[in-house]
């Protein structure tokens, strides 16, 4: 490494003096004012030449296809034995979807990485020299992130589907086609879930701003409550189990109700506004805090 | 053009920026000094927006600089020399970063060769030395072009090259009428580089002054003589203000040019082996300047 410094230092000088006093101000071509359709485009680059991202649109598909073939053909070959109870709240559509519990891990992770990256690496401070509006920065990351976590949390949701019902299909259980209504809501439902909990990780990040401790938050918030919600006290219990945010959004991917639970809309409709208030205060706190 | 007036940052407690004023002017190199403390950054990132002040206002050519239509034209920065993704690219770094300020590609391409960095553009910014981070920095601080320069500590770290490079540069972007804030804790980083110097100390302005003012008003002339006849030479010397021995055959003169010395031992018949005008070292006059304000002094407690 040290050869190639010296080699482009000697190089670097003369470059320097030669091309910058050749053209002393001129200004580069363009226009001359930064606007928003500018900072969505540095997100964009920012955002693609991120490997978190790759791995999140590679893995994220391919986990989901694995997770609903086995869990597919394990509930189907369960089906013939259950009760006519079990039987009659057999979700088909639930089974094939179930990867989104992890998924929704992976996109928080992305969305929090966008801001959390920039912290971690300091590159925040180069950012908002270029682009010091702030509100404007941060909004341009929530809209790459979802023109990244919609397509990616509906490709996953409609493949998750189509692998899991198959699998149920071939184990002669009951199983959905496409065209049943239940299923096109619960795979835009499933994707629209998912890009919403790509902006949870986004706005958690940019509150907390290490990666680590998003990281922790997230699985907290969206595995470890969901496990332990049977296991807390009566009211409370159930107060969580109906009404937290990503347990509530979850219950989009289900075709057969619980009615001890939100509808499919009504759970969504929860997580949406909990995303809400969470990115305000977001925005609030990058816009004031010292960068 | 910056210009401070009434900056102030506290932190709880501390101030550390005490009601600043000072402008940097185009066609220069400012040389902003501090020995020790936070003040120094916390002041480019107050002008920077990064950071809000406490009382005060800076202005970048005129106006804030957040209000500027494209602040990447307007002020070109380096801060933190490490501030880049490991895993991207030095393109991509820079490609995110004229984008945002609708810098077109080509610009890009052009900025990685004027730092030097065009053959290893591609590689991932994780695999960058030190120095070869401080170019990609610098090259972020060009891509606009802009009229106003801001450098936080651009030496440090940095090999014998690149320091040479980086005041090239330095130079060469005043001298193409650019206003150059460069900040340094050390005055012999500023003896080769700076025009104009500010110095700070505990947050508070010490010194605003030309270089030339600085050294003349700081740096004692010293005239080295030696001679086999120190004894003759030393009664001839009554008009100086200072005469002490360095060695059994040289004195060190104060207050005496070299011309009246020479002529004095002329005129007497004393023999003079060597006659030399010296310079007191700036880092002595700016660490005297200073004393008072720095917070931790060596071998003593840290009460201030």
């Amino acid at each position: 490494m040290t050869h190639v410094r010296g080699i482009r230092g000697i190089r670097g000088t003369r470059d320097v003096r030669g091309a910058l006093s050749a053209r002393p101000t001129r200004r580069p071509a363009g226009d001359a004012r930064a606007t928003p359709w500018h900072s969505l485009h540095a997100e964009w680059i920012k955002i693609r030449t991120m490997r978190s991202t790759l791995f999140v649109v590679l893995g994220t598909p391919a986990f989901c296809a694995g997770l609903a073939a086995l869990n597919g053909s394990s509930a189907g070959t369960d089906y013939a034995d259950m009760s006519a109870a079990d039987q009659a709240t057999f979700d088909p559509l639930a089974i094939s979807l179930r990867g989104y519990l992890l998924v929704q891990i992976a996109l928080g992770l992305l969305g929090g990485l966008v801001i959390t990256s920039e912290y971690g690496a300091r590159t925040i401070v180069p950012t908002l020299t270029s682009v010091p509006h702030r509100v404007r920065v941060l909004a341009s990351k929530a809209v790459v992130l979802v023109g990244v976590a919609l397509p990616v949390g509906i490709l996953v949701s409609l493949v998750g589907f189509l692998v899991g019902q198959a699998a149920l299909s071939g184990a002669g259980a009951p199983h959905l086609a496409l065209s049943d209504g239940a299923a096109l809501r619960g795979i835009f439902g499933g994707g629209v879930y998912l890009a919403l909990a790509g902006l949870f990780g986004l706005a958690l990040g940019t509150i907390i701003r290490s990666t680590t401790a998003t990281v922790t938050t997230l699985f907290g918030v969206m595995l470890i409550v969901q496990a332990f919600a049977p296991a807390l006290p009566g009211g409370l219990g159930d107060w969580v189990s109906k009404y937290w945010p990503p347990i509530a959004g979850g219950q989009i991917i289900t075709a057969v109700q619980d009615p001890e639970l939100l509808s499919p809309g009504a759970g969504l409709g929860v997580m949406a506004g909990c995303v809400l208030v969470l990115m305000a205060a977001a925005f609030v706190v990058f816009r004031k805090r010292d960068a | 053009m910056i210009e401070v007036r009434g900056l102030t940052k506290r932190y709880g407690e501390v101030l550390a920026v005490d009601d600043l004023t000072f402008a940097v002017r185009p066609g220069e190199v400012t040389g902003f000094l501090e020995p020790n403390g936070a003040g120094k950054s916390t002041t480019l990132r107050m002008i920077l927006g990064l950071d809000a002040p406490s009382s005060g206002t800076a202005t970048v050519g005129g106006m804030p600089f957040t209000a500027h239509p494209a602040p990447l034209r307007a002020v070109g920065a380096l801060l933190d020399p490490g501030a880049v993704l490991s895993s991207r690219t030095a393109f991509h770094h820079l490609l995110a970063l004229a984008a945002g300020n609708g810098i077109p590609r080509s610009r890009v391409d052009e900025t990685l060769t004027e730092v030097g960095l065009e053959k290893v553009a591609r590689r991932r910014a994780g695999t960058y030395s030190l120095g070869m981070r401080q170019r990609l920095g610098i090259a972020a601080a060009l891509l606009g072009r802009p009229p106003v320069l801001v450098f936080d500590e651009p030496l440090n770290g940095l090999d014998p090259e690149g320091i040479v490079w980086i005041r090239s540069l330095m130079r060469n972007m005043a001298a193409e009428g650019r206003a150059v804030l460069m900040s340094s804790h050390l005055m012999s980083e500023m003896e080769l580089t700076a025009d104009h110097l500010i110095v700070i100390g505990r947050g508070k302005l010490i010194a605003d002054t030309t270089m030339k003012d600085f050294i003349e008003a700081h740096s004692e002339r010293e005239v080295l003589v030696r001679s086999p006849q120190t004894q003759a030479l030393r009664r001839l010397l009554s008009e100086a203000t200072g005469v002490r021995a360095e060695d059994h055959d040289t004195l060190v003169v104060t207050g005496l040019e070299t011309v009246r010395i020479g002529g004095l031992a002329a005129a007497a018949g004393v023999e003079l082996h060597e006659l030399s005008p010296r310079q007191v070292s700036l880092e002595r006059a700016f660490m005297d300047l200073t004393k008072d304000a720095v917070e931790y002094h060596a071998g003593e407690e840290t009460s201030r």
